[in-house]
C-alpha cells in the first residue's frame, strides 16, 4: 500500500486554513490538524461527498503513458518518489518528492479568472542525510491552476512550483518519444537551509501492477480501492545540495502511483508500508509490503505484500504467509510520537528473513500530517544466503496520542 | 532645647494642615472649581490623545492586517496592475515566499431597507501563499476549522465565496451560507458569506472588520482584474542573501513593474493622516493652555485669600519651607484629585472624540473603522504629568510668594498689590520677549517650530493681557473724566478697580483673553477655510451634472466601454458636452512620494486656478504633456514651476515637467493634473472615473432634473449616481462641516474652560472684598448700587478681556492658517474676518464675565454691612 488517499483527504479537508500555516517553505510547525491525525480523517467525512468521482472497482490494464499522467474523474493520486543515493565520496543519502492531487471538486468550475481550480496540489520533499545525521523536509501547497500546479501524461510533467518532474524527451529529441528518462528537481529552504535536488531517472524495471492487477483494495466494500502501479527500480544519478555544499550521487529511485476516490474502512488507525530494493547492485528483487493497522492492534486482512522479481513479474503476497515483527522503537522529541524502528520480516514460502532498520532514527516529517518517512537498510538471507538492500519505509498513525473522535 | 524643637514641628504641621484643610472646607466652591479645572484641563489633554491614538492604531492594525510580515512589494505602475504571469513566473524562479493580492473596495448593499450601504476592503489572497505573510488569515479558524464552518474546498471553488468577521457578518445580519450583493464600480455582484473570519485576538478581529476577504480568483472576478494582479508581496532579509535577492527579483521585472519596501504604505498612511493629527494636537494644546491658566489663577486665589492665615501661623512659627511645603501639598491633592477626575472624563470624552476623528479619517483618507478606544498606559501617564505638573508649577508661583511674604506684610493687602504692580511690568516684559521668540521662529520651516510659534503667541498674548487691562481701565477711568452722578463714581471705581485688583483680576484677564482668542482664532480659520473652499468648488464645478460610480470607491464608470458611454450620455437630449475624467494613483520614485493621486482631465483654464506660474504658459505646457501639481502636492515634495517629477508609466519612470502649480482642496496629499489623452497613451488606460456634463446655458431646474434622471436611468443593471453641481457644492460643504466638528467641539471646551476660570476668578475677588463692600454699604451705598458696581467691575473686566481678544485671536487665526495649516497641509486660505466671531467672542467674555459676577453680587447685596464688617 501506498499512502492513504485519505490521509490526503485528511490534509485538504480537515486542515482548511488552519493547515495553511504549514504551508510555509520550511518545516512546519504542528498543527491541531496533524496531531489529529488519520483516525479521524478515517471516520469522519472531511473530505466530502464522493459522489460525482469515479471508483476503482474492478482491475483494468494501465495504458502508458497515459497513465504517467493525471486521472482528473478520480478524487485523489499521487506521484511519490523515493530513492537512496550515495556520492562520489561515499555519503548516503535518501530522499523523498511526493506530489498529491487533491480534487475539491468532481467538476471544474466554470470560472472567468484564472485561478478558479478544483485541485489542490501538496508537495513533500525531504532529504536524509545519513553522514551529517540531518533530517530536512519540507512542504507546501498550490492550486492547479496557471501552470503553478498541475500534471499532464504527454509531455510527462508534474510540477507544484519549482518542485518538478518532467520527460526529458521533449527536450532532448535523441531520446525518443518515451516517458523515461525523466528529470526530478526540487529547491527549498534559505541559506544553510537550502536544500535541492536535481536527478535523471530512467525507467528501470517497466511498471508493475500492485494488487490485483492493479486494483488494490484496501477495504471489504466494493470501490474501498485504488489503482496503484509502481517503477520498483529507477536507476537515478544527478545532484543534491545541502547550503553551500554540492554532492554528486547515484543510486535507486523508487516511483509509486496511485488514484482512487476512496479507499479505507473506519476502523483504521494507520499503516506501516515498505518498499525494499533487494542485492547490492542495480540488478535484484524487490518486496513491497503494507500493513494496514486496525484499532485493536491487529492487520487488517487487506494487509498484502509482492515480490517482484528482476525480471518485472511480481508475486501477490498474502499477510496470512508473512511474519512481521518490530524490534525496537524510536521516541519522536518533537511530537512524543513512538514509531516502531526496528522490524523482522519472515515469508517462508520466499524463504526470507530480513531485519530492516532506519538509516537514522529521526525521519518524521511535522507538516500539515505528520508521520514518519525515511531511508532503511536492509540485511537478511534468502535460501540461507546473506542478502543486503536498501529501501523506505512509511509509518503513518503513530503521532496520534489523543483518542480518535467520534 | 532640642528634644523641644523636635516635638514642636509634629505638632505644628498638624495645625497648619488643619487650618489649611479647615479653609478649604469652608469654601467648597473654590475647592470644587479648582479640581474641575485640573480636571478639565486633563480631560481635553487625554481624550484628544486617546482620539488620535486610538485612530493610530486602528490604521496600523488595519494596514497590519493587509501588509502582515510584508518586507517588500511589486507594484504596477500602471492602474491595471500586475499581470498575473509575473507570479507564475516569480514562483519558477524560485522566488519565495511571495503572495499574490487583489486589492479593491466594494459597497456592501444592505438586504433590508432603510439600513445603508458601506464601503468594505476587499483583500483577494491565495490561501496557498498567505502562511509566511498574514498570520491571522494563516491561522484562521485555526484546528477549529470544522466549527468555524470555513471549508476551503468551498472557499476556492464557489464563485463569490468570501469571508467576514463575526461583528461585520452581524452587522449585515448575515449568517453563513447567506449571498448577499455588493456593488464595484458600478457593478453588481453577488456574493455568498462562505465562513467567518475569527481572529483569536481582539484587536486582529477588530482590525478585520472592514475587511472582505475571499480567494484571488472571486476577488478578480468582482472587480474586474481579469488577468491582473494588485500587488505580490515578498518576504526579503535585511542581510546581504536578501539583497541578493531583492536585486534578482528586480532583474525578473518587466517594465512598468517595480519593487518597493512595504513600510511605505504604513507611513504613507501615517503620514497621511499626521497633519490632521498635529492640528487635533495644536488644539489640545491650546485646551492645555486654557486649563493651566486656570489652575493657576485658582491656586494663586487660594494662596492670596489666605495671607491672613499665612501671616497669623508665620507668626506663630511656622517656617517658610513649612509654608512652602503646605501650599505645595495642598496643590498636589488638588491636582490628584481634578487628575483622577480628568483621566475618567477623558476616557468618555476619547470615546465620543474618536468616532469624530475616524469620521474625518473616513471622509478624507480611507476606510477605517476604529470600534475601540485604544487605551495606551503611557497617555494615562502623559495625562498624571501634566495634571499634576502643571499643578504643581501652577502653585509655584503663590507659593513662592507666600512663602517670601513677611508675617506682618502677608496680612496687609496693599503690599501684595504693590507687588503685583511690578509683577505686571515683568509679566509685560515676559510676553514680549515671548512674541519676540514666536515671530524669530516664525520663518523655521518645521511643524514643530510652528507649534512653538502658536504657543509663544498665546502665552505672550496672556501675559500682555493684564497690562492692557490696565491701560483699558485707565483709559475708561479717563473718558469718564469727572463727570458726576452714579454712573461717574461707579464707573470709576469700577475702572480703578480693574488697576487695584490687579492680584486676581490680572490672572482673570489672562485666562479670559487666551480662552476667547482661541475661539476667536480657531473660529477665523474655520471660517476662513470654509470660504475658501466654498469659493473653489462654486469656481471649479463648472460643470451643470456630474456623474460617478455611486460611492466614493476608486471604481470605474463603464469600466470596459468608455467611448461608449461618452457616446451614450451625450446623446441624452440637453447634453451639450461630455467631459471624462480618470482619477489613478500612480508611483513616484521621487523621495517621500509614495503614490501619487493623478486626475486624467481635458484642462479646463476656466475651472482651474493657477496660483504660480503664468496662466497661458502652464496650460500650454500642460497640453504638451506636462503636469500641474495642486498646492499641497506642491508643499509636500517641494516642487515649483519647472521641476520635474518623476512617475512611474507603463513603460517605465518619465520625468513630469511641473507647468504649474494650482488651487485644490480636494486632497491633502495633494494631486498631479495631466492631460487625458497623454495619461491614457502613457499608462494604457482609457478607462473613465466619472463625467461632467455641459447642459446649453440657461438649462432650468427641470431640465437638469430631467437630463439627471436620463442619465440615472441609463443602464439598469449598473447605475450611475449623479449630482448637480449645487448638490456637490452643498455635499462638499456638509463634509468639510462634518471634519471641522471636531475642532468646533474643541473649541467649545476651550470656551468652558475660559468660562469656569473668569467664574473663580472673579468668585474669589468679590468674596474676598466683603469687607471693602462692607466699609461702602456702611457709607451709604445702597444694595443696587453694590450691585451695580460689581457688574460693572465684571462687565469691565469681561468687555477688557474680550476686546483684547479681538486682535489675539486675529493673529492666532493668522498662525493657524499662514504657519500650521500652510505647511502641514501645504493648503493656502485667504482670511476672512466674519465679523459675528468678533462679535460671538465679545458676547462671549461679556456673557462669562457677568454670569461670573451675578452670584457675588447678589450675595454681597444681601450682606448687611455689620456682618461683612465683623472680620475685624
Amino acid at each position: 500500500m501506498r499512502r492513504n488517499p485519505r490521509s490526503l483527504s485528511l490534509v485538504l479537508g480537515l486542515i482548511g486554513w488552519a493547515g495553511l500555516s504549514a504551508c510555509g517553505d520550511r518545516p512546519a510547525e504542528p498543527t491541531p490538524a496533524g496531531t489529529r491525525g488519520v483516525a479521524s480523517a478515517l471516520s469522519s467525512d472531511a473530505a466530502g461527498s464522493d459522489l460525482g468521482f469515479a471508483r476503482a472497482l474492478v482491475p483494468r490494464p494501465f495504458l502508458f503513458p497515459a497513465d504517467h499522467g493525471p486521472h482528473p474523474e478520480f478524487r485523489t493520486e499521487w506521484w511519490y518518489v523515493t530513492g537512496n543515493l550515495i556520492s562520489s565520496e561515499g555519503f548516503s543519502f535518501g530522499f523523498q518528492w511526493t506530489i498529491f492531487r487533491q480534487a475539491l471538486a468532481p467538476q471544474t468550475p466554470d470560472r472567468a479568472s484564472h485561478w478558479g481550480a478544483r485541485d489542490v496540489y501538496l508537495g513533500h520533499f525531504a532529504i536524509s542525510d545519513i553522514a551529517g545525521r540531518r533530517f530536512r523536509s519540507f512542504e507546501r501547497f498550490r492550486r492547479g491552476a496557471l501552470g503553478l500546479a498541475g500534471a499532464s501524461a504527454v509531455p510527462f510533467r508534474v510540477v507544484l512550483d519549482d518542485w518538478v518532474l518532467e520527460s526529458l524527451t521533449a527536450n532532448e529529441k535523441s531520446l525518443g518519444n518515451s516517458t523515461w528518462p525523466a528529470r526530478l528537481q526540487a529547491t527549498a529552504g534559505e541559506g544553510k537551509e537550502r536544500t535541492a535536488i536535481d536527478l535523471r531517472l530512467n525507467q528501470g524495471v517497466p511498471p508493475v501492477p500492485q494488487g490485483d492487477r492493479g486494483l488494490s483494495k484496501k477495504g471489504a466494500a466494493p470501490g474501498n480501492a485504488s489503482y496503484y502501479y509502481s517503477l520498483p527500480r529507477m536507476p537515478a544519478h544527478g545532484e543534491i545540495r545541502l547550503g553551500g555544499k554540492s554532492f554528486k550521487v547515484s543510486g535507486l529511485a523508487w516511483l509509486d502511483r496511485e488514484w482512487s476516490t476512496s479507499v479505507l474502512s473506519p476502523d483504521l488507525i494507520g499503516w506501516d508500508w515498505f518498499a525494499l530494493q533487494l542485492g547490492d547492485g542495480p540488478e535484484g528483487d524487490d518486496l513491497m509490503l503494507y500493513r494496514l493497522r486496525r484499532r485493536d492492534g491487529t492487520a487488517a486482512p487487506e494487509s498484502r505484500g509482492s515480490w517482484i522479481a528482476s525480471d518485472g513479474t511480481s508475486r501477490s503476497i498474502d499477510w496470512r504467509d508473512l511474519v512481521l515483527t518490530e524490534s525496537a522503537t524510536w521516541t519522536s522529541p518533537k511530537s512524543g510520537a513512538r514509531y516502531p524502528a526496528e522490524w523482522r520480516v519472515q515469508i517462508p514460502r520466499e524463504h526470507l528473513d530480513l531485519v530492516i532498520r532506519p538509516r537514522l532514527a529521526d525521519q518524521e516529517l511535522d507538516g500539515t500530517f505528520r508521520y514518519w518517512e525515511g531511508a532503511v537498510v536492509v540485511s537478511g538471507t534468502r535460501a540461507g544466503r546473506p542478502l543486503l538492500g536498501q529501501g523506505y519505509v512509511e509509518l503513518t498513525g503513530y503521532a496520534d496520542s489523543a483518542p480518535p473522535p467520534r | 532645647m532640642r528634644p523641644s524643637a523636635a516635638s514642636a514641628a509634629p505638632r505644628r504641621a498638624p495645625l497648619l494642615a488643619r487650618a489649611n484643610r479647615r479653609h478649604l472646607l469652608r469654601h467648597p466652591w473654590q475647592l470644587a472649581l479648582a479640581v474641575l479645572g485640573v480636571a478639565l484641563g486633563v480631560a481635553v489633554f487625554v481624550s484628544i490623545d486617546l482620539a488620535n491614538q486610538s485612530a493610530k492604531k486602528a490604521l496600523s492594525l488595519s494596514l497590519d492586517e493587509v501588509q502582515g510580515r510584508t518586507t517588500h512589494e511589486i507594484v504596477a505602475s500602471a492602474p491595471a496592475g500586475i499581470p498575473e504571469e509575473l507570479f507564475v513566473a516569480l514562483v519558477r524562479a524560485g522566488v519565495r515566499p511571495a503572495a499574490p493580492i487583489v486589492e479593491g473596495s466594494v459597497v456592501v448593499l444592505p438586504r433590508r431597507s432603510g439600513a445603508r450601504p458601506e464601503a468594505l476592503r476587499l483583500l483577494g489572497v491565495d490561501p496557498f501563499s498567505e502562511a509566511p505573510f498574514r498570520p491571522a488569515l494563516g491561522k484562521l479558524g485555526g484546528g477549529k476549522a470544522g466549527e468555524s464552518g470555513i471549508d476551503l474546498g468551498h472557499f476556492l471553488t464557489t464563485p463569490g465565496a468570501c469571508l467576514l468577521a463575526r461583528a461585520t457578518a452581524g452587522r449585515f445580519g448575515l449568517t453563513v451560507g447567506d449571498r448577499f450583493t455588493v456593488r464595484v464600480g458600478a457593478e453588481r455582484r453577488n456574493l455568498v458569506f462562505a465562513g467567518l473570519l475569527d481572529a483569536d485576538a481582539q484587536e486582529a478581529s477588530s482590525s478585520l472588520a472592514d475587511l472582505l476577504i475571499c480567494d484571488l480568483s472571486t476577488a478578480q472576478e468582482a472587480t474586474d482584474r481579469l488577468g491582473y494582479l494588485s500587488r505580490i508581496d515578498l518576504l526579503l532579509s535585511a542581510d546581504a542573501a536578501g539583497q541578493r535577492e531583492l536585486a534578482r527579483v528586480r532583474a525578473l521585472l518587466p517594465e512598468g513593474l517595480e519593487i518597493q519596501e512595504a513600510e511605505g504604505r504604513l507611513r504613507e498612511g501615517d503620514e497621511m493622516t499626521r497633519a490632521f493629527r498635529m492640528n487635533l494636537a495644536a488644539l489640545s494644546l491650546l485646551a492645555l493652555i486654557c486649563g493651566a491658566f486656570l489652575i493657576y489663577n485658582t491656586m494663586t486665589f487660594l494662596v492670596v485669600e489666605r495671607r491672613r492665615l499665612i501671616g497669623q501661623l508665620r507668626a506663630l512659627g511656622a517656617t517658610r519651607g513649612e509654608i512652602f511645603r503646605g501650599v505645595l501639598q495642598e496643590a498636589l491633592a488638588i491636582g490628584a484629585a481634578g487628575t483622577v477626575l480628568g483621566l475618567g472624563a477623558g476616557v468618555v470624552l476619547g470615546r465620543g472624540l474618536v468616532r469624530l476623528v475616524t469620521g474625518t479619517i473616513n471622509d478624507l483618507y480611507f476606510a477605517l473603522s476604529v470600534r475601540s478606544l485604544a487605551l495606551p498606559p503611557l497617555t494615562f501617564v502623559a495625562g498624571i504629568v501634566v495634571g499634576l505638573g502643571v499643578t504643581l508649577l501652577a502653585a509655584l508661583a503663590p507659593a513662592l510668594e507666600a512663602t517670601a511674604t513677611p508675617p506682618r506684610g502677608a496680612m496687609v493687602r496693599s503690599l501684595l498689590e504693590g507687588k503685583s504692580r511690578r509683577a505686571l511690568r515683568r509679566a509685560t516684559m515676559a510676553g514680549a520677549t515671548l512674541l519676540a521668540l514666536g515671530a524669530l521662529a516664525l520663518p523655521i520651516p518645521s511643524l514643530l517650530a510652528s507649534f512653538f510659534v502658536l504657543f509663544f503667541a498665546v502665552v505672550g498674548f496672556a501675559l500682555l493681557a493684564p497690562g492692557a487691562a490696565v491701560l483699558l481701565g485707565r483709559a475708561l477711568r479717563a473718558a469718564i473724566g469727572r463727570r458726576s452722578g452714579r454712573l461717574g463714581w461707579i464707573g470709576r471705581m469700577a475702572a480703578s478697580g480693574l488697576e487695584r485688583n490687579l492680584s486676581r483680576t490680572g490672572v482673570a484677564v489672562a485666562a479670559l483673553v487666551v480662552a476667547v482668542s482661541v475661539t476667536v482664532g480657531v473660529g477665523a480659520m474655520i471660517a476662513s477655510f470654509r470660504g475658501s473652499v466654498e469659493r473653489w468648488l462654486e469656481r471649479s464645478l463648472t460643470a451643470d451634472l456630474y456623474v460617478a460610480p455611486a460611492e466614493r470607491e476608486p471604481g470605474f464608470v463603464g469600466a470596459s466601454r468608455p467611448a461608449e458611454m461618452v457616446t451614450r450620455l451625450g446623446a441624452i437630449p440637453g447634453v451639450v458636452r461630455v467631459r471624462p475624467l480618470r482619477r489613478a494613483e500612480v508611483s513616484s520614485p521621487a523621495s517621500g512620494a509614495g503614490r501619487v493621486r493623478l486626475i486624467a482631465v481635458d484642462g479646463d483654464p476656466a475651472a482651474t486656478v493657477i496660483r504660480q506660474g503664468e496662466p497661458k504658459s502652464a496650460w500650454e505646457g500642460f497640453a504638451r504633456g506636462e503636469i500641474l501639481v495642486s498646492e499641497p502636492l506642491a508643499a509636500r515634495l517641494g516642487l515649483k514651476v519647472g521641476s520635474v517629477l518623476p512617475l512611474g508609466t507603463a513603460f517605465g519612470v518619465k520625468p513630469f515637467r511641473v507647468a504649474g502649480i494650482y488651487l485644490d482642496y480636494a486632497s491633502d496629499r495633494g494631486i498631479a493634473m495631466i492631460d487625458r489623452a497623454y495619461y491614457a497613451r502613457l499608462w494604457r488606460d482609457d478607462r473613465i472615473s466619472g463625467f461632467g456634463l455641459d447642459l446649453a446655458p440657461g438649462a432650468t431646474e427641470a431640465e437638469v432634473a430631467r437630463v439627471a434622471t436620463a442619465v440615472r436611468t441609463l443602464d439598469p443593471e449598473a447605475p450611475l449616481a449623479v449630482r448637480s453641481n449645487k448638490e456637490l457644492l452643498r455635499n462638499s460643504l456638509v463634509i468639510f462641516d462634518r471634519t471641522f466638528k471636531i475642532t468646533a467641539v474643541l473649541r467649545f471646551l476651550a470656551g468652558l474652560v475660559a468660562f469656569l476660570g473668569v467664574l473663580s476668578a472673579l468668585l474669589a475677588l468679590q468674596l474676598e472684598r466683603t469687607r471693602e463692600i462692607g466699609v461702602l454699604r456702611a457709607l451709604g451705598m445702597t444694595n443696587g448700587e453694590v450691585g451695580a458696581l460689581v457688574a460693572t467691575e465684571t462687565g469691565l473686566l469681561g468687555l477688557s478681556a474680550g476686546l483684547l481678544s479681538i486682535p489675539v485671536g486675529f493673529v492666532l487665526a493668522l498662525v493657524l492658517i499662514e504657519v500650521i495649516n500652510r505647511r502641514s497641509f501645504g493648503w493656502s486660505m485667504d482670511l476672512v474676518l466674519a465679523p459675528g466671531v468678533f462679535l460671538g467672542a465679545l458676547a462671549l467674555s461679556l456673557g462669562a464675565a457677568l454670569l461670573a459676577g451675578l452670584v457675588p453680587a447678589i450675595k454681597m447685596a444681601r450682606t448687611s454691612p455689620a456682618e461683612a464688617l465683623r472680620e475685624e
